[in-house]
Order: structure tokens, then C-alpha cells, then sequence
């Protein structure tokens, strides 16, 4: 079992509502248990050798929508997972908006999972999310989003692979 | 008798030694305006609450979208306050509105460095040339766009010019205050303090601009401006290197006549960072020639350039100068000279000292720099300095940056605590080079050089105190040594006559729109992003103009045969041409551009009617911003400037860290609906732009952004065809997917791609439920809005027939 929580020290933004520090297998049961769960991918996964991307195909394999921001849609298509296109700032502005459909008109989301994001770039998403939302929202980075709800601490690259494929055996 | 006196000096006969002065008589705006066959409109000098009505209509379609960057307000010593969740503070503030107030800071800030340049400016260059000195741009009527349609003044002289300058400084005063505690309290009227602050940011920079043009024979509009060098290549470090930083060149200017006046040209290197560097090889060009000055780069190399040691003498003027220039130099023995009271670092003020006596004393490091106030003294001081330090500093055999053997060192002290890439503003993977370093493998550096921004936390990070910049830096000596390139000097205005030719094919869409990418270096992903930008979309026929560190970055890269963009591209204001317009103050140009279509193309009355020409850019011109490396205070005020202009901005991920954006909801319907000023009956547009301010993740994603955000209502059939195939093409090519939304912007078939169009009736029909008549090929029903080119879109229900 890996633990993720062991290094939380922030290297961006500042607030006193800080992420729990969250292992694989709890984040995994809690999207096991969400009611409408949405996969927001970030185009980091597109970065070195696409093992991200092999790991939010299994994830959205397991049935969870897709948000796909930047151009981390390239890598999903003709996937047959749901996978759609959205800006992160846009999706961010949505998300709190009751009144939004979400991606594919079934209503809103309430737990959001985030993977393959720019660290400082997400951290501003989720500071939003955070101060102006009661979203769930959980981070499967491999660095500490304190802004989140549940967070992975900062983890090394190997460690943070080992870890998502915990999670995936979870959901 | 009153009507017989205007503003001025005069003195009295009978009076001796009395001379009267008159400053501002009241209604002399619009006096004048009807003097000269002008119409002023409703809001000359706008105060903080004159243009309110028409913010909240654009607040209303493009709502604010917060992230804080802290949860804390640390205003005042009531708090600490934690405001998380949006509570409130001690004042009674919520975080809403706070981090409201935190961008109408950014933004008054920003203002502030731009409208302080530009009083610096005119007062330099009304001590030079006298307040009577004409204005001149260039073959235009409309001199200053901005001023005029926010004053209603339409200046003539530099002494014209301190009026505007006045309003400005009132202006921006007044926003100020409201940043105290216990004033304003909503967050939507901070936002429109905001807009404001950005409106005022615009004529600011439009006054410095317009009077450095007229004063130092700057280019005027001139497609033809020459190119100058650019790159850390370009430079001759066996010559005395003189460095120049900073954004204002009034006294780098006096530096330039000293060498030509000495005939040194050949004998020394004049380099510039930032926008100094940009306005200097703009300096006495306007007939053409060799700009005498070189350019080394943006703020992400003056890190770099000064740790390489070329440097043999630094001056600095004023904004995105880094804080430890003097620190840095010291240790490399470069003497530095501040020239301006905004940046002095604590160095002595010699501005009336001996040129010898202050040589001799920073040539014997008895002082690190001086503080030099007189520019005849400062083009002296540092030319002869230069000259003296370069033969002292080769004696001396001073080496900044490590050899190989040193690299590979350094790299084995690495322990792999991963401290530096938890602290890099992009984790840039630091790490693997020092691994690859220790085997004597320095290419992962080199990957690095281009990516990274230099501003040092990884030095600061290190536990071992490995100087990390300096090992990227040492690594990428070869590809320093070639990078060069040429960026074509800043043509400063937009003509009226070029406006005459183009602006019917803007408003109509046949030319498919104006990219404009301006602003800092903060590139997430190198620089190389704005080279593919700008040449995607030049290639599309889209106008591109570009501004400041910007500007400079793009002609770092070359192609295939290798020239820069500014070699392959035309420089008029004519589709699939590229345009320089110049330094960071030239930024007004862009939005002046816009009101120049407005008030010549579409003949709007100009002076003091900012809601109408804002209203008629909002739904003609399809412009957009990009600052994709934006970093700055300024940053966000041109930014905002742009918006209560209806201009969309697109800022890189970093843009984030401003902590707000504007956005509109292309779901609700309600918010896209305009008046038709033929009637006042509402009509529905597209989701066009879909914001005002927002971010990118990666340039592949902008793309489409750009092609979408360029449509807009008045576009007649042949351009949103053109405006619709380029959305679809670039989605397919960045993100391989056709866009969702695409039919919504379909009005009848022909505004279809003509070479797709059956496929996409089919599409239509058969996803979307559209009629079509296949014989005819004609859609019957479907579209939510009717094609109609002679609909005047409207937000201002007063503009309506009938209603005035």
C-alpha cells in the first residue's frame, strides 16, 4: 500500500482551510461512494511517456465523465470512455453554477477529481472551487493541492504511478 | 468677456515682473470640440461613476471569476482576517469583494507605472522641445484615439498633452483611495473601479507614446521600419558592453547621441533589455537606417545576461527592472547607474558630481553605482565607464559562469531533494540534468535554458547552494552564441488611411481578425509557443500585432529558411500582415486601433462618447488579446483596458495568479441578446466572445480559442464562413476533435464552410434536428439567430431609434 499523505508542504498559495492529506484507496472509495463524479485531466498527462494518460483511460473506464482541459483531449478520442473538451477556468466558473447541466446535460457534479494539471494553474481552480463552493474536490496530483478537499502529498513520480493504479483498483 | 479668455500665459503691460496663468476654465472640452466642428459626447473626463452602466452591462454577461491567491486579507490591523469560504472580515468585507479590491489594485498599479512613465516623459520632453511642440504620429487626423474618446480632448501639442496627463493622475488618485479600508464594499463596483483604472491605463500610455513618437523621430506608422538585432548572440563581448534596463529611454536616448557624437558605434556594444531596449532601436529611425542599439531579450534574460559578466556597465531606468541588479553586478564587478527616482537602490546621488571624479570612483569599486539624475551627465559617465571597466574587468579575468568540468561537479554535489523543482514557478525538471551532468551529459540543461524564465528561486532553494542558473546558463553557451534574430522596430499608430482600407473587411469579417499578443515573458512553455502562434494565425490571414517583450521574443526563432516572422510577414495594416507597434506604452496603439474603426471607418463621434465606441467595438471588432507570458501589474491593466472596450484577453496559465477572470456562461441564453438599434428590438447573438479575461492552459488550446473569439454579430455571410472554418480547422489540428458548439454560430448555409457545407447540413440535420431543403441545399429551420447585415447590434438600449 502506498502512503500518499507524508509530504504536504506548500509551495503556492496561502489559507487556513488546508487539503487532508488523502491515501489511494480511501480517495478511491470516496468516488466509489459520489453521486456524480467528473475526471478533470489536465494536458500535463501528454508530458513524457503518456503513462498518465494510460491511467485516466482505466480510471474513466470505470464509468467517470471526463472533463478533458488544455488540449489533454488529443490522447482521449476514439478512446470509448465520455470524454469532452472544456477550459479549466470555464469549468471552474460552471461548476459552482446550479443552474449548469454539466458536459453532457445530466445535471451537475458534486465530488471533482483532478489529474495531469500545472501545479500553480490547478491551485487556482481550486482555490475557487474551495472559497465559493461546497464541491468535494480531490486531487490525485503528485504534488500537495492544498486548495482541494483531499489532496496527494508530494509525491515522486514513481510513487505517484504506484499510487493511481492503487486508487483505480479501488473505484 | 469670459468667452474671450482661453487657457495659457499671458503677462500685462502696465504690470511689470507679473505674468497670469490660466489653467482649466470650465467647459473649455466642449468649447473647443465645437469650435473645431466636433460633437463632445456624454461623458468627457469620465469620473469613477460616468461609465458604471456600462460595466455592469459586460459584468453582467462576463461574470467575475475569483481565485484567490490567499485566503487572508492583511489590509489592516484589524485582522489578520481569514475571508475563506467567502466570511467576512473585521471591516465587513467578504472575500468576493476582496479579491475584487486585490485587482483594482493590480490594476491602478499598473496604471500607475505606465502613467508615470508617461508624466516623466512629457515633462523630459517639454524641457527639450517646449510645450508648443506638435504632435505628430504619422499621416492620421485622429492623433491620440484613447485621449480623445475618454477626455474629449483632442490634443495638438505636448503642452495639450499635461491636461490629459492631470485627468489621468486625478483619476487614478480617486481609485486609490477606494482601496482604504471602510470604503468601497461590493465586489461589482470594484470591478468597475477596475475597468476604469484599466480605460485610464490606456490614455496613459497613450500620452507617453505619442509624445516620445513626435519628439524623437521615432517611426510614424511606417510599415517599413527597420529591423533590428536581437539575441544574447548578437553581441561582441570582446567590445565594452554597455546595458541598458527598464522601460523608459529618456535618458538612454542621450546615451545614444553620445556615442554617435564620439563616432563609437564600431568601437562599443549598446545592448538593451525590456522595453528600453525596444524604444531604442525605434530612436531616430523614422527615415530609416540601422538601429544602432541591440536587443538582448525580455525579462527572462536579464537574469541571465547579467550572470554571463558581458556586461561591462548596467544602467536601469524604471519597471521590470529585477530588485537585485546591484546584488547580482556586485559580484561581478559591473558597476550599475540608476537614472530615475522610481528605482534609486540605495546608491548616492551624483547627478552634480564630476564625470572624472564619479569614473574614477566606480572604476576603483569605492562605490557599486551611482544615482544619476542628469542624462548629459549619465551619456558621460556611462559611455567612458563602459569603455574604462571593459580593459579593468578583462585585467581583473573575471568568469561567471562554471566550465565543464565545474558542471559536471556542481551536478555530483545534487542530492536529489527535489527542493528546486517544488520551487521553480514551473517545476522544470532540474533533477534529471544534474543526474545527466554527472555523467558529463549537459543536453538536459540546455532543454532547460529555453523554458526557463530565470528568476533564480532554484538558486535559493538548493540546500548545497549549487548555483543552478548559472549551470544552465554555462551549459547553453552554444545555443546563446546563436541566438539571434531580428524584430522589426515598433511603427508606433495605426494610420487613418490604413484604418480606411481595412476597417470594412473587420467589421464584416473578411478579414477574420486582429491577434494581438502583447505583454511579458512568464511563457510557460518557451518562447518558441509565440513563433506558432503568430504564424498559424498569419498564415489564416488574421492581422497580428504584436507589443513589448513580446515583440521581442518572436523574433528570437526562425524557420526553415531562416528568417524571423518579421522577415517572412508584411508589416501593413492589411490581412496576414504582422505589426509591430512597439514598446509596452505602445499597447494604446491596439485599442487605439479599435477606436479608430469606430470613429473613421464606421464615423461614430469620438470625443468623450467612450460607451458608444466601446459598444460599437464590442460588436464589430473582432479583436482579441493574448499575453501569454503575462506576469506583471501592467499586465492586467492594458488587460482591462481592452475589456471596457469589449476587447476579450487570453492570458497563459500563469495569468491564474491574478486571481480573477471574466466569464461569460454561453449556456444561459438570456445572456446573449443585444438591441437592434434600427428598432430596439431584441435580437440574439452568438457566444462571442465567450469571455472577457481568461486563461489558457497550452498554446494548443488557444488556438481555437483565438478563431472562435473573433466572431462576432456583425459578421456578414463571407466572414463567419471564413471566421467558422477557421475554428473548426484549428480544433481539429490542436485538439483533434471538432468544436461542440460549432453549428451555434450558424446563421443560414452560407455562412458553412463552402467545401464541407453538404457534410455539414447532414451533421445538422441529423445530431442537431435541423430542416433542410437537400434540392436547394438550404437550411429551413434550426438557427437561433437570423442572418442580417444590416442589423445594428447594440448593448445600449440609448442608441436605439427612437429612444434618444
Amino acid at each position: 500500500m502506498v502512503d500518499t499523505t507524508k509530504n504536504t508542504q506548500i509551495y503556492t498559495t496561502w489559507g487556513r482551510k488546508t487539503a487532508k492529506p488523502v491515501n489511494p484507496n480511501v480517495a478511491g472509495k470516496m468516488i466509489v461512494k459520489a453521486k456524480r463524479p467528473l475526471l478533470v485531466i489536465g494536458s500535463e498527462i501528454l508530458n513524457s511517456d503518456h503513462s498518465l494518460v494510460e491511467k485516466t483511460i482505466a480510471i474513466a473506464k470505470k464509468g467517470i465523465p471526463v472533463a478533458a482541459t488544455g488540449h489533454s483531449i488529443t490522447a482521449l478520442v476514439d478512446k470509448d470512455i465520455d470524454a469532452k473538451y472544456i477550459n479549466v477556468h470555464s469549468l471552474g466558473h460552471f461548476l459552482g453554477d446550479e443552474k449548469w447541466s454539466g458536459l453532457d446535460g445530466q445535471g451537475s457534479y458534486d465530488t471533482i477529481l483532478f489529474l495531469g494539471h500545472k501545479k500553480y494553474y490547478l491551485d487556482q481552480v481550486l482555490s475557487g472551487l474551495k472559497n465559493f463552493t461546497d464541491l468535494k474536490t480531490i486531487a490525485i496530483e503528485r504534488h500537495f493541492m492544498q486548495n482541494a478537499t483531499l489532496s496527494f502529498g508530494n509525491l515522486k513520480p514513481e510513487v505517484h504511478l504506484e499510487a493511481l493504479d492503487e486508487f483505480i483498483e479501488n473505484l | 468677456m469670459s468667452n474671450d479668455i482661453s487657457a495659457g500665459q499671458f503677462s500685462i503691460d502696465e504690470l511689470e515682473n507679473v505674468q497670469i496663468t490660466i489653467g482649466k476654465i470650465v467647459g473649455a472640452i466642449e468649447k473647443t470640440a465645437e469650435k473645431e466642428g466636433l460633437e463632445a459626447g456624454p461623458t468627457p473626463k469620465p469620473g469613477i461613476s460616468d461609465l458604471r452602466d456600462w460595466d455592469y452591462k459586460l459584468l453582467s454577461r462576463y461574470q467575475p471569476v475569483y481565485t484567490p491567491a490567499c485566503d487572508q486579507c492583511c489590509y489592516c490591523t484589524f485582522g489578520k482576517c481569514d475571508l475563506g469560504s467567502n466570511k467576512e472580515g473585521a471591516c465587513g468585507i467578504n472575500m468576493e469583494a476582496h479579491q475584487a479590491r486585490e485587482f483594482l489594485l493590480r490594476v491602478i498599479t499598473g496604471a500607475a507605472a505606465h502613467a508615470g512613465h508617461g508624466r516623466h516623459m512629457l515633462h523630459h520632453l517639454i524641457d527639450l522641445h517646449g510645450r508648443d511642440h506638435l504632435i505628430n504620429v504619422g499621416p492620421s487626423n485622429l492623433l491620440a484615439p484613447n485621449t480623445q474618446a475618454v477626455t474629449g480632448i483632442a490634443p495638438e501639442t505636448l503642452g495639450d498633452l499635461e491636461e490629459v496627463m492631470d485627468y489621468v493622475e486625478e483619476q487614478l488618485t480617486q481609485l486609490l483611495a477606494t482601496i482604504h479600508v471602510g470604503q468601497e464594499g461590493a465586489a461589482i463596483d470594484f470591478e468597475s473601479k477596475a475597468m476604469h483604472g484599466g480605460m485610464l491605463d490606456h490614455v496613459g500610455m497613450e500620452v507617453s507614446d505619442i509624445a516620445q513618437i513626435s519628439c524623437m523621430g521615432m517611426p510614424k506608422s511606417d510599415p517599413e521600419a527597420p529591423l533590428a538585432e536581437i539575441g544574447m548572440g548578437c553581441i561582441d563581448s570582446t567590445k565594452p558592453v554597455l546595458l541598458v534596463i527598464g522601460h523608459n529611454v529618456a535618458g538612454v536616448t542621450n546615451i545614444m547621441d553620445y556615442i554617435q557624437d564620439h563616432n563609437l558605434e564600431d568601437k562599443m556594444e549598446l545592448a538593451g533589455l525590456c522595453c528600453t531596449a525596444i524604444d531604442m532601436t525605434r530612436y531616430q529611425m523614422e527615415h530609416g537606417g540601422k538601429p544602432q542599439a541591440k536587443i538582448i531579450g525580455s525579462l527572462a534574460k536579464e537574469l541571465k545576461m547579467i550572470r554571463s559578466g558581458v556586461p561591462d556597465v548596467i544602467v536601469v531606468d524604471e519597471q521590470c527592472v529585477r530588485a537585485d541588479v546591484l546584488d547580482e553586478a556586485k559580484k561581478l564587478s559591473i558597476p550599475v547607474i540608476t537614472t530615475n527616482d522610481k528605482i534609486m537602490y540605495g546608491l548616492p546621488n551624483r547627478s552634480k558630481d564630476n564625470a572624472t571624479v564619479i569614473i574614477e570612483e566606480l572604476s576603483t569599486f569605492k562605490e557599486p553605482g551611482a544615482l544619476i539624475l542628469d542624462f548629459d551627465l549619465l551619456a558621460n559617465v556611462s559611455v567612458e565607464l563602459a569603455i574604462k571597466m571593459s580593459k579593468i574587468r578583462d585585467e581583473m579575468g573575471i568568469t561567471a559562469l562554471p566550465t565543464e568540468e565545474e558542471l559536471q561537479e556542481l551536478s555530483a554535489k545534487c542530492v536529489q531533494c527535489g527542493a528546486c523543482e517544488m520551487d521553480c514557478p514551473d517545476n522544470l525538471p532540474i533533477m534529471a540534468a544534474m543526474k545527466a551532468g554527472e555523467g558529463k551529459d549537459f543536453s538536459n540543461f540546455e532543454y532547460l535554458h529555453d523554458k526557463c524564465i530565470a528568476c533564480g528561486r532554484c538558486d535559493q532553494a538548493c540546500p548545497k547552494e549549487i548555483p543552478i542558473l548559472n549551470m544552465i546558463e554555462g551549459a547553453s553557451q552554444k545555443l546563446i552564441r546563436e541566438e539571434r534574430g531580428f524584430m522589426r522596430a515598433g511603427r508606433g499608430q495605426i494610420s487613418d488611411p490604413e484604418i480606411r482600407e481595412e476597417g470594412v473587411n473587420l467589421v464584416l469579417g473578411t478579414t477574420p481578425g486582429i491577434v494581438a499578443m502583447v505583454g511579458c515573458s512568464n511563457y510557460p512553455d518557451g518562447t518558441k509557443d509565440l513563433y506558432t502562434v503568430a504564424d498559424e494565425m498569419l498564415k489564416r490571414n488574421y492581422i497580428v500585432l504584436m507589443s513589448g517583450c513580446s515583440a521581442m521574443d518572436l523574433g528570437m526563432y526562425k524557420n526553415e529558411n531562416g528568417e524571423t516572422l518579421y522577415e517572412k510577414y508584411p508589416a501593413k495594416f492589411l490581412a496576414g500582415n504582422l505589426i509591430n507597434v512597439g514598446s509596452c506604452v505602445s499597447n494604446a496603439h491596439i485599442t487605439g486601433t479599435a477606436i479608430k474603426v469606430a470613429a473613421i471607418f464606421a464615423q461614430r463621434k469620438i470625443s468623450g462618447n467612450y460607451e458608444e465606441i466601446a459598444d460599437y467595438i464590442t460588436n464589430r471588432v473582432g479583436a482579441v488579446g493574448v499575453a501569454w507570458g503575462a506576469y506583471s501589474q501592467k499586465a492586467s491593466s492594458i488587460a482591462t483596458g481592452c475589456n471596457r472596450l469589449g476587447i476579450p484577453v487570453v492570458v497563459g496559465p500563469h495569468g491564474s495568479k491574478y486571481r480573477r477572470a471574466l466569464i461569460g456562461k454561453p449556456y444561459q441564453e438570456e445572456d446573449w441578446k443585444v438591441y437592434d438599434a434600427r428598432n430596439g428590438s431584441e435580437m440574439p447573438i452568438p457566444s462571442s466572445p465567450e469571455f472577457l479575461l481568461t486563461t489558457a492552459e497550452t498554446i494548443e488550446e488557444l488556438l481555437p480559442m483565438l478563431a472562435k473569439n473573433c466572431i462576432r454579430p456583425s459578421d456578414n455571410n463571407m466572414g463567419r464562413m471564413i471566421k467558422l472554418t477557421h475554428y473548426m480547422e484549428l480544433s481539429k489540428k490542436y485538439l483533434g476533435h471538432m468544436p461542440e458548439d460549432w453549428y451555434k454560430f450558424v446563421r443560414t448555409e452560407t455562412d458553412l464552410p463552402l467545401a464541407k457545407r453538404e457534410e455539414l447540413l447532414k451533421i445538422l440535420e441529423k445530431d442537431h434536428g435541423w430542416e433542410i431543403d437537400w434540392k436547394r441545399k438550404k437550411i429551413l429551420s434550426g438557427p437561433t439567430m437570423k442572418s442580417d447585415v444590416s442589423a445594428q447590434p447594440t448593448n445600449v438600449k440609448r442608441l436605439c431609434k427612437g429612444e434618444c
